[in-house]
């Protein structure tokens, strides 16, 4: 089937369509970079999509489950022994992903005979100020786009991620505390997975505000956070709602 | 050579040490001198022997620096790793053993008289509520011991220990009732007299802004104390009692 380049090509085409076809009831994950640190967040209703990596490094996706551990353990593993091989100062995300993670998940995506990885994921590196402060969207074929600073969304639909990440600039502005940047991510995640556009007809802060808090009832909102000010080596903690007065 | 007998030929190490750990009010403090000797040269003053092994955990290190240093990576490391991989942290018994483990491996070294190494662990007991810091100590074969108040190793481990065990029994206050400033101001005058006696023991000098390192491990996580900190505490005026 696969001797041939036009078998090839509908081969991986139909299998990007599968993969994008599965990750569509994936809800997002979005973070975004602060004075204070990074903060990293999702919904979920039990699998966990928000984890810490390493000492300033942290990663949040969505996808199937079994397939975001399989990388969760990869990056960990790659981590430690960089760490334990050379120092902890050595591991970088950009090394991570480009020489570890995206290999891996290219060589899975053109396998075509065993099933693709059914992720897509956003990786965060602490720097000492907002502006050395790395995200790494990589996606379940291996591809990645890299971006210092600012707000980073990872939804299953591009047309979309995009347009909520346009949003989620022009709303910002000056809105640089944790808990104004919790509410507004939560803001958006809700207009993503209720399928809103984010053109004019966006629904009023408020009405975003109570929409988040209902479909969050029976879900559970992971919010990581890598703080700058965090005098211990492992600078991630997890934060609730409630921690953030929200 | 005899058995038990050091080669002429080991290189001269760098050893010798005064750490210890007692439980104070608030939970567990650690310190320890900053010197390290090579028989009778003194090659630094400025070593940190209480190591933050992870948000839980300290280790203070009496011995060998090559090896124990070693140790306390492998360990930052594992635990880290398993906290990280496994979403959970590990159990202090676990962390207990898996030095008592490292002492073991290093057994060939320890017997060989070029490696020894004899620590002091300190961890927080989650299983009961509130979490409770614990200490424990080691023989250089990797035998664990829980200590009930305190524990001390190195060289100058004898003063300290007298010192500690007259406080407990006949002090005011105990070291197990002090609040944290007392607990520092004590923990610093125990290294002081320490100095007086053992000369691998580096001692503190608030002359020469030359302090210890001291943590504690309280419920809510590791804290170190600063230099400036412990000059605070030293100098400050005390209530009264012998401490």
């Amino acid at each position: 089937m696969i001797e041939e380049p036009y078998r090839w090509l509908e081969a991986m085409g139909n299998r990007r369509d599968y993969v994008r076809e599965q990750l569509k009831s994936g809800t997002p994950v979005l973070g975004t970079s602060l004075q204070e640190g990074i903060l990293l967040l999702g919904v979920g209703s039990g699998q966990s999509k928000v984890f810490e990596l390493f000492d300033r490094h942290a990663m949040a996706g969505l996808g199937h489950p079994a397939d975001l551990e399989k990388i969760r353990q990869a990056a960990i593993d790659a981590a430690h022994m960089e760490s334990f091989t050379r120092a902890p100062e050595d591991v970088s995300l950009r090394r991570l992903v480009s020489f570890g993670l995206s290999g891996q998940l290219k060589s899975n995506f053109e396998q075509i005979f065993s099933a693709p990885f059914l992720i897509e994921l956003l990786l965060a590196e602490l720097g000492s100020s907002p502006k050395e402060d790395l995200f790494f969207r990589l996606h379940f074929d291996g591809s990645f786009q890299s971006q210092n600073g600012g707000i980073v969304v990872c939804a299953s639909q591009n047309d979309q991620e995009q347009a909520a990440q346009q949003w989620l600039q022009q709303a910002t502005h000056g809105k640089m505390n944790r808990r104004d940047a919790a509410d507004l991510l939560l803001q958006a995640w809700w207009c993503l997975s209720r399928q809103k556009s984010f053109d004019g007809s966006l629904p009023a802060e408020s009405e975003r505000q109570k929409g988040w808090r209902k479909a969050t009832e029976d879900k559970i909102v992971e919010i990581g956070w890598l703080s700058r000010g965090a005098s211990r080596q492992a600078k991630y903690d997890s934060l609730t709602l409630d921690s953030l007065k929200l | 050579m005899l058995r038990g007998e050091v080669s002429a030929n080991a290189p001269q190490q760098t050893q010798a040490t005064t750490v210890f750990a007692f439980q104070f009010a608030d939970g567990v403090l650690m310190a320890g001198d900053r010197r390290a000797t090579a028989g009778n040269v003194i090659v630094t003053d400025r070593v940190d022997k209480v190591i933050e092994i992870d948000a839980t955990s300290l280790l203070a290190i009496a011995g060998v620096p090559a090896t124990a240093f070693e140790m306390a990576r492998v360990l930052q490391t594992s635990f880290e790793y398993f906290r990280r991989s496994q979403l959970q942290p590990l159990s202090l018994p676990a962390k207990v053993r898996a030095l008592a483990r490292l002492l073991r491996d290093n057994l060939p070294m320890t017997m060989q008289g070029v490696g020894v190494v004899v620590p002091l662990f300190a961890g927080l007991d989650q299983s009961v509520s509130p979490p409770k810091a614990q200490v424990y100590f080691y023989d250089p074969l990797g035998a664990q011991f829980q200590a009930v108040g305190y524990a001390a190793s190195g060289s100058g481990s004898v003063t300290i220990r007298s010192i500690v065990s007259f406080q407990e029994h006949y002090g005011t206050p105990r070291p197990s009732e002090m609040k944290l400033p007392e607990a520092v101001r004590f923990a610093l005058r125990l290294l002081m007299v320490a100095a007086e006696f053992d000369s691998a023991t580096g001692g503190i000098n608030p002359a020469t802004e030359t302090f210890a390192t001291v943590k504690v491990l309280r419920p809510g996580g590791v804290e170190t104390i600063s230099d400036a900190q412990q000059k605070e505490f030293l100098s400050a005026r005390q209530p009264g009692g012998t401490c």
